[in-house]
């Protein structure tokens, strides 16, 4: 029981520290990009994508790379259910109503579904997360990106503004050391994450597919805290926008990159139950948005519903 | 009735309309001085991304320029022409800033609004309970549905 205590606390020490690094280093990288050059568009289409995703991208690509790949195809499919059933749900549920805008859901809502089919597809007549299927997601994300910034640059009220006061710097040793301080944070954190869920999966009997879905609770916190603020606020577009983009980035690049060092074998009951929850949700979300362009607080207790029924057949069930 | 010569009205934007319209019947053709506050709250739990945060301060910044702005038109229109009205945008605490704010202008009534439904008020708190309860002077509390 001591032994359970004390990886639960440093379980959540590491979550925090990955969380903070991440903050650090999305924030040194784009001062570090601005620097360099590179327009400030394409830097923060692509800071406000990954940001709030490092934490699951580096606990999966860590679990995969070290020989735990259900832990991180667990984190990565269940960050992805969590963050439409639980977090926009729970979300709704408190701002009473989220809008969207009709061109965002078409966008992003589009790619979220397409990247749910594929990678569900891809499991279906594979069976496994193979270099060419990481080519093809990494692709996706890649053209992703490009929509988006295209999008941006086109828009006239470009929402980038906060970085003009960052435009000049010169780039500072402080910077660099931030940036790295922030890689090395962020690495040693989600080693720290994996072996902590693994060691616990262990001692608690549950598959590590199953740690993994649990473990997307703590490393979906940025994200849990963007929408909730952003949705209480009413700044809707930020709300749905983040879930949207957190969930074509777990899939595209959280399983991509890993899958271009080593392929990812695939457990059945993630092939046959969690994948196509995830499509479900995903679907279940943009039937939801789709009529009147909005979330209201009925509609986030359904979502938050579909998850409470899902990780209790999970649990008990399989 | 007391005369009110410097009024605040307070909006985070919903029921913009019907603060000003209140407003307007307290002032009754008077020479009134009226500030249209905005305040952006900050606050943000602390895990949330450093980037977001500014995100959305810059997003709250604008939505509120806008509202004043709006207000600034209504209020300046010739058919107003008594009311002397000036836009105030701060950051902080929405109550504690906008109390702050009564009291550094020395104003005789804030007039804001009873906001949200009474499943919000018990999830969120209310803005506008925290400034009937420290303001400096009268509060007109105008119900919003």
């Amino acid at each position: 029981m001591f032994e359970v205590i004390i990886l639960i606390i440093a379980l959540i020490i590491s979550l925090i520290i990955v969380i903070k690094a991440a903050d650090v280093f999305v924030d040194s990288i784009v001062e570090i990009g601005l620097a360099l050059g590179i327009s400030e568009i394409i830097l923060g289409v692509t800071a406000a994508a990954v940001g709030t995703s490092l934490p699951e991208f580096g606990s999966a690509m860590i679990a995969i790379l070290t020989g735990s790949p259900d832990v991180g195809v667990g984190c990565a499919i269940g960050a992805n259910i969590w963050n439409i059933a639980g977090i926009l749900g729970i979300s709704a549920i408190f701002a009473g109503l989220i809008t969207t805008r009709r061109q965002e859901v078409r966008r992003d809502g589009l790619m979220a579904i397409l990247t749910t089919l594929t990678i569900t597809a891809a499991l279906f007549f594979i069976g496994e997360i193979s270099f060419v299927v990481g080519v093809v997601l990494i692709i996706m994300y890649a053209l992703y990106l490009w929509v988006l910034i295209r999008a941006q640059k086109s828009s006239k009220e470009s929402e980038m503004k906060y970085y003009e006061d960052e435009k000049k710097r010169n780039l500072g040793k402080k910077t660099i050391l931030m940036a790295v301080m922030g890689l090395v944070g962020l690495a040693i954190g989600c080693r720290a994450i994996v072996y902590c869920t693994v060691e616990l999966s262990i001692m608690a009997s549950i598959p590590e597919v199953l740690a993994g879905i649990l473990l997307a609770f703590g490393t979906t916190a940025p994200e849990f805290f963007t929408v909730l603020t952003s949705a209480k606020k009413g700044l809707n577009s930020l709300a749905i926008g983040t879930v949207f983009g957190s969930n074509i980035f777990n899939i595209l690049i959280g399983l991509g990159i890993p899958s271009l060092f080593t392929v990812i074998p695939v457990e059945p009951i993630t092939i046959y139950f969690d994948a196509p929850v995830m499509v479900f949700i995903t679907l279940l979300l943009l039937f939801l948005i789709k009529r009147g362009m909005k979330l209201t607080r009925v509609e986030g207790v359904i979502l938050v519903a579909s998850y409470i029924v899902y990780i209790v057949t999970r649990l008990y069930f399989f | 009735m007391e005369t009110h010569k410097k009024i605040m009205v307070a909006t985070m934007g919903k029921y913009k309309d019907d603060l000003m319209e209140y407003a307007l019947d307290i002032i009754q053709g008077r020479k009134t001085e009226v500030i249209g506050i905005y305040v952006v709250e900050t606050s943000a739990p602390f895990l949330t991304p450093k980037k977001v945060r500014q995100m959305i301060r810059a997003e709250l910044r604008k939505r509120g320029e806008e509202i004043l702005e709006s207000m600034q038109q209504e209020f300046q229109s010739s058919k107003h022409f008594m009311v002397n009205f000036r836009k105030m945008l701060r950051e902080g605490d929405p109550a504690a800033e906008i109390v702050k704010a009564a009291e550094e202008e020395d104003v005789d009534l804030i007039i804001v609004g009873t906001g949200k439904n009474i499943i919000d008020k018990r999830l969120l708190g209310s803005v506008s309970e925290k400034v009937v309860h420290s303001a400096p002077c009268n509060v007109l509390l105008v119900r919003t549905r």
